[in-house]
C-alpha cells in the first residue's frame, strides 16, 4: 500500500512534471490536490515571447509571390515536402495578432549565406520555443495544461520548418486541451502546420491526397484496422480544399472542394471534411483509442481493459470531454495501486522538467537543455515522424541511459558532458560540422535545496538518506542503494552532503521510473 | 578518508562488487554462438546523411539528356570520370572506390528506392532506417528487428555496433538494441565513474518490471563496455585513413572487427551531403573521403582476411533531383544507387540498368528496385535471417547477388 505522500507525489509526477517539497509539505489529500490542480490549469496562457517569435530574415531579398491557391508542378515536387515551403501559399501562424508576413524566396533560389540566415533565424526560434516550454512545465502552476499540451503535441505529432506555424498549433493544443475532444480534433484538424505536414494543401478534387485522411484515422481517431481503404479515400475526397492562406489561416478553397456523394464508414451522403470528422467520432471505437492512449501515458504503458473499458463509455457519452475522463481517472482507486506507481519510464522531456521542478534548477544559459534532448532522444516540437514518440522501453539504450545517469552530476556538480550529436535537425540545418555538432563542456545552474532542507530539517541525519529517497523516487528504493547514498553523504563535507545525496539519488535507475 | 579498500572491505556491498554477475561472464563467449547461423559474416551499413547525389556519385556520362539537365552542374568525361561499364562512370574522386570495383569487390545498383517517395531529410531516413512504406511509421529499426529476431536469447547489446555518441533507428528493435560507441576507450571510461560503476554490477531482479529492465540494460552497457575495451585492444590498425571523422570511425570499426569482437552488424554515418550549393565541390570532397576511407577500411579487412565475410552496404535517404537548380546545386529528389563492397560478392559491377533519365516523373528518377528488396536479399542470404519476419513482408530478393 502507498503512502499518502507517494500518492500525492505520484498525482503531480502524472498529472504534472512532479512534486516540489513545498506541494508535500502542504499534505493535501490527493483527492483535493486535484481539485487545486484543476483550478490552477483553468486560465489559459499562451506560449509566447519576443524570442519565439520567427521574423523572416529575408525581407531584403527579391520577394517570389506566385498567385496562392494554383496548382503548381511544384507543390508535388517540392524539395522540402515536410518544409513550409517557400515561394508558395505560405502560413504565418502564431499567437501574435501580427500575421502576414512577407513572402520567401524559394529555397532554391538563396545563396549559401541567405540559407544561412534563415536557418539561424528558424534555429533560434525553436530554440527559445523549446526551452521556454521546457522552463513553463518546471514552473507553470498550470501544471495539468501543460501535461496535456505535452501529450497532445506527441499525439497531434507535427513536425514543420515554421517556428510560427508550430507555435500557432502548440497554443491551439494548450487552449483546448482540457475541453473537448471534437473540439481539439477539428482545431489541429485546420491548423496550418498540420494541413502542410500531412499534405492536405496538396489535396485537390482533381489529385486527391490521401495523407491527412488516412493519418486522422489510423493515429489520431481511432486506430488500425477499425476502417477500410475505401474509407481513407472517401475520406481524402471529403477534406478537398482544406488549405491555408499567405497569412498562416485555415481556408476553405471550395473550387478545390469535390462535393460529389461519399460513402464513409458505411454512410453515404455529400461529406464534408467537418462531416467526416463527425463521423469518425460517432465510433465508440475513437472513445476507446483516445482513452487507451491517454491511460498508457498517464496511468500504465500497460493497459488494463477493464479500467479502459468504463473510462471510454464515459468519455462517449460525457461528448468526449477531456477533462471529466483526467477527473474520473486520478480519482480512480486503481490509479493509486502500487502497479502503477513508480513504474513508468519518463521520457527525457519529463525527466529534465521534473529535474527543474522538484529541485527549483536554472540554467545560466538554457541552450544545454537543447542538447540533453537530443542526446537522450526526445526534443521539443522536433517529433520523429506523425506517429510521435513511441516512449517506455523504447526511450531506453546504452548510450541514452548511460547519459540520463550522468546527467543529474552535470546539473548538480558541474560535471562536464561531452556529446557529439547526430544531424537529427536535418531540415533545418543539415550541413553542420562535427565542431559545431558537438557540446563538451560544463553546465552552469542554480538550484533552491533550501525547500528540500526543510522537508528533512525533523529527520535526524542517519534517516535523512531514506526520507529523501522517499521524495525524490517513486520507485522504491534498493536496499544496497541506500548504502550507496549514505556512505557517498558521509563522505560529503557537511556543506555539501544535501547536494551529493540529492545528486545520487538523481543518478539511479529508479530515477528513470515516475 | 577512506580507501576504495578499506571502502570495499567495510561494505555491504563488497560481494556484488567484486564478483560479476555470472550470467556476466558467461556472456563474452557466448554471444556470438547465440547469433543464428551467419556463417561468421557480417554486415557494415555506410549511411551518407542528407541526400546525396547518385547522378553525379555514378555518372552516365554518356547520356545526352544528363548535360542536357545539368549544363554547368554536369561533370563532364575529361575532368576524370573513372569510366565503370554500361556507360558510366565514378566520380573523379572515387578512386580507391573504382580499385575495389576493378578487383571485383564492388557492385552498384542503380535506382534503389520505394513507392510514393518522401523528400523530407528526416522522414525519408526515417523510412530506410526502419525499413518501413512511405506511409508506414514504425518505431524500430530494420537492423534492430534482425537482432530481435535472430538473437532474442542474446545477453549483450554489443551484436549491433554504431561508431557514434547516440544510437540510430535503424539498430534499436523491441527486444534486442545495438550499441553505440564512438570508440572503445571512450564507452569504457564513461562506465568507470565510481557510481555507475556500482550501480550497473547489481543483478536485476528478473526482466520484468520497468525497473529490472533499466538495471539489466545498465549491466549488460556495463559488461559490453569491459568486453569491448579489452577485445578491442587485441588489434591496432597500421592502415592510414583519411584525416576525417569519417575516417576515424571506420577505422575504429575496422580495429574492432579484427580484434574478433562478436558483433554482426556495424553502422557508420559520413554527414553533409544537403548540398544545395557549390554543390561539386562539397560533394567532391565528401565522396573522396568515403573513397579514401572505403579503400582503407577494405585493405585493413583484406590483411586481416576478413573482408570475404564482410559485406558493406552504402546508401543515402534520397537522391537529387535530376535537373540543376539555379544556384548550381540540386533540390531533393527521389531514388538513388546503392554502393556494395565486399570480398564474398558473387556478382560484380553494375547490376541493373543506368538511370532512366528519359522517363522521369514530374522530374525525378522513378525507382527500379525497392529498398527492402536489397534488404531481404542482405538478410536472407548473407546474414541467414529471417527477411520476411523482420521487414513485415516478403520482397522479392535478388538472386545470387550474395
Amino acid at each position: 500500500m502507498t503512502t499518502t505522500q507517494q500518492q500525492l507525489q505520484h498525482l503531480y509526477w502524472r498529472a504534472g512534471f512532479g512534486p516540489r517539497p513545498e506541494d508535500v509539505a502542504a499534505g493535501l489529500t490527493p483527492r483535493k490536490a486535484l481539485r487545486q490542480m484543476l483550478r490552477d490549469s483553468e486560465k489559459v496562457e499562451l506560449l509566447d515571447s519576443p524570442q519565439m517569435r520567427y521574423t523572416e530574415p529575408l525581407a531584403q531579398f527579391r520577394p517570389v509571390a506566385p498567385a496562392a491557391g494554383k496548382p503548381q508542378s511544384g507543390m508535388v515536387t517540392t524539395p522540402d515536402q515536410t518544409a513550409m515551403s517557400a515561394g508558395m501559399e505560405m502560413p504565418v501562424a502564431g499567437p501574435q495578432k501580427d500575421r502576414p508576413q512577407p513572402p520567401l524566396l524559394r529555397r532554391q533560389d538563396m545563396s549559401a549565406q541567405q540559407r544561412k540566415m534563415q536557418n539561424q533565424s528558424i534555429q533560434q526560434a525553436f530554440y527559445a520555443m523549446n526551452t521556454g516550454w521546457l522552463t513553463r512545465m518546471a514552473t507553470s502552476p498550470a501544471q495539468l495544461r501543460e501535461k496535456l499540451t505535452f501529450f497532445w503535441h506527441g499525439h497531434f505529432a507535427c513536425r514543420v520548418r515554421r517556428p510560427d506555424a508550430a507555435l500557432y498549433l502548440n497554443n491551439t493544443i494548450r487552449r483546448l486541451a482540457l475541453g473537448k475532444f471534437s473540439d481539439l480534433l477539428l482545431a489541429v484538424s485546420k491548423e496550418p502546420a498540420m494541413l502542410q505536414f500531412l499534405n492536405n494543401q496538396q489535396n485537390r478534387k482533381q489529385r486527391p491526397n490521401e495523407n491527412f485522411a488516412r493519418e486522422v484515422m489510423e493515429l489520431f481517431t481511432m486506430g488500425r484496422g477499425n476502417y477500410s481503404e475505401t474509407d481513407v479515400k472517401e475520406a481524402a475526397r471529403a477534406f478537398t480544399g482544406w488549405g491555408y492562406n499567405a497569412q498562416g489561416e485555415f481556408v476553405f478553397r471550395e473550387n478545390q472542394h469535390d462535393d460529389g456523394p461519399k460513402t464513409f464508414l458505411g454512410r453515404t451522403g455529400n461529406f464534408t471534411g467537418e462531416q467526416v470528422l463527425a463521423i469518425i467520432l460517432e465510433q465508440p471505437r475513437t472513445a476507446e483509442f483516445i482513452a487507451t492512449k491517454l491511460y498508457r501515458f498517464f496511468v500504465n504503458d500497460t493497459p488494463n481493459p477493464a479500467h479502459i473499458q468504463v473510462l471510454a463509455q464515459a468519455f462517449f457519452k460525457s461528448g468526449y470531454d477531456i477533462s471529466a475522463l483526467l477527473e474520473q481517472m486520478f480519482t480512480a482507486e486503481w490509479f493509486y495501486e502500487p502497479a502503477n506507481v513508480g513504474t513508468r519510464i519518463k521520457s527525457p522531456v519529463e525527466l529534465l522538467a521534473g529535474i527543474k521542478r522538484t529541485m527549483g534548477l536554472q540554467l545560466v544559459d538554457d541552450k544545454p537543455l537543447i542538447v540533453f534532448q537530443k542526446a537522450l532522444g526526445q526534443t521539443l516540437f522536433q517529433p520523429p515522424n506523425v506517429a510521435g514518440w513511441p516512449g517506455g522501453r523504447n526511450w531506453i539504450d546504452s548510450s541514452s541511459l548511460l547519459y540520463r545517469l550522468q546527467l543529474p552530476s552535470v546539473l548538480l556538480k558541474n560535471a562536464e558532458f561531452n556529446v557529439a550529436l547526430k544531424q537529427d535537425e536535418n531540415d533545418i540545418a543539415p550541413n553542420l560540422t562535427k565542431a559545431e555538432r558537438t557540446f563538451q563542456q560544463q553546465v552552469k545552474t542554480t538550484v533552491r535545496l533550501a525547500p528540500v532542507q526543510a522537508l528533512l530539517a525533523r529527520t535526524p541525519a542517519p534517516q535523512q538518506a531514506a526520507a529523501l529517497s522517499r521524495f525524490v523516487l517513486q520507485a522504491p528504493i534498493r536496499p544496497e542503494n541506500l548504502v550507496v547514498i549514505q556512505q557517498a553523504a558521509d563522505k560529503a563535507p557537511a556543506e555539501g552532503r544535501l547536494r551529493t545525496m540529492v545528486t545520487s539519488l538523481l543518478s539511479l535507475p529508479e530515477y528513470q521510473l515516475m | 578518508m577512506t580507501t576504495r579498500r578499506d571502502f570495499l572491505k567495510t561494505s555491504v556491498l563488497a560481494s556484488s562488487l567484486l564478483f560479476v554477475p555470472s550470467f556476466l561472464h558467461a556472456l563474452d563467449r557466448q554471444g556470438l554462438k547465440d547469433l543464428r547461423d551467419s556463417r561468421g559474416r557480417r554486415l557494415v551499413v555506410v549511411q551518407l546523411g542528407g541526400g546525396n547525389d547518385g547522378l553525379n556519385t555514378v555518372i552516365p556520362y554518356r547520356n545526352d539528356l544528363y548535360y542536357k539537365a545539368r549544363p554547368t552542374l554536369g561533370i563532364w568525361e575529361q575532368s576524370g570520370i573513372l569510366a565503370l561499364d554500361k556507360d558510366l562512370g565514378f566520380n573523379p574522386a572515387m578512386t580507391r572506390l573504382k580499385g575495389l570495383y576493378d578487383q571485383g569487390q564492388l557492385a552498384v545498383l542503380n535506382s534503389v528506392g520505394y513507392p510514393n517517395p518522401d523528400r523530407s531529410h528526416f522522414r525519408s531516413m526515417d523510412i530506410w532506417q526502419s525499413g518501413s512504406a512511405s506511409d508506414q511509421y514504425l518505431s524500430t529499426g530494420w537492423l534492430g528487428r534482425y537482432l530481435d529476431s535472430n538473437c532474442p536469447s542474446c545477453p549483450t547489446a554489443y551484436n549491433g555496433l554504431e561508431v557514434d555518441d547516440t544510437l540510430s533507428l535503424a539498430m534499436k528493435g523491441d527486444l534486442r538494441k545495438g550499441l553505440a560507441l564512438k570508440n572503445p576507450g571512450k564507452f569504457h571510461q564513461l562506465t568507470q565513474n565510481q557510481f555507475i560503476a556500482q550501480v550497473s554490477r547489481q543483478q536485476p531482479a528478473g526482466a520484468v518490471s520497468e525497473l529490472d529492465y533499466l538495471y539489466k540494460t545498465l549491466a549488460e552497457t556495463s559488461s559490453s563496455a569491459d568486453y569491448l575495451y579489452q577485445t578491442s585492444k587485441v588489434y591496432k590498425s597500421a592502415v592510414a585513413y583519411p584525416n576525417s571523422e569519417f575516417g576515424r570511425n571506420l577505422k575504429t570499426t575496422a580495429e574492432l572487427i579484427n580484434s574478433g569482437v562478436g558483433s554482426r552488424v556495424f553502422y557508420v554515418s559520413l554527414t553533409g551531403f544537403d548540398t544545395h550549393v557549390r554543390q561539386q565541390e562539397q560533394q567532391g570532397k565528401l565522396l573522396g573521403d568515403l573513397s579514401d576511407g572505403l579503400g582503407s577500411f577494405a585493405e585493413d579487412l583484406q590483411k586481416a582476411g576478413n573482408f570475404d565475410d564482410t559485406l558493406v552496404l552504402v546508401f543515402s535517404e534520397f537522391g537529387r533531383r535530376v535537373s540543376q537548380n539555379a544556384s548550381n546545386g540540386t533540390d531533393h529528389g527521389t531514388a538513388n544507387n546503392v554502393l556494395l563492397l565486399g570480398g564474398g560478392l558473387k556478382q560484380r559491377g553494375i547490376l541493373n540498368n543506368a538511370p532512366d533519365l528519359q522517363n522521369l516523373l514530374e522530374g525525378d528518377l522513378r525507382h527500379q528496385l525497392d529498398f527492402r528488396s536489397l534488404y531481404a536479399t542482405v538478410l536472407h542470404d548473407w546474414l541467414e535471417a529471417d527477411d520476411k519476419a523482420i521487414l513485415g513482408s516478403q520482397f522479392e530478393r535478388l538472386k545470387g547477388l550474395v
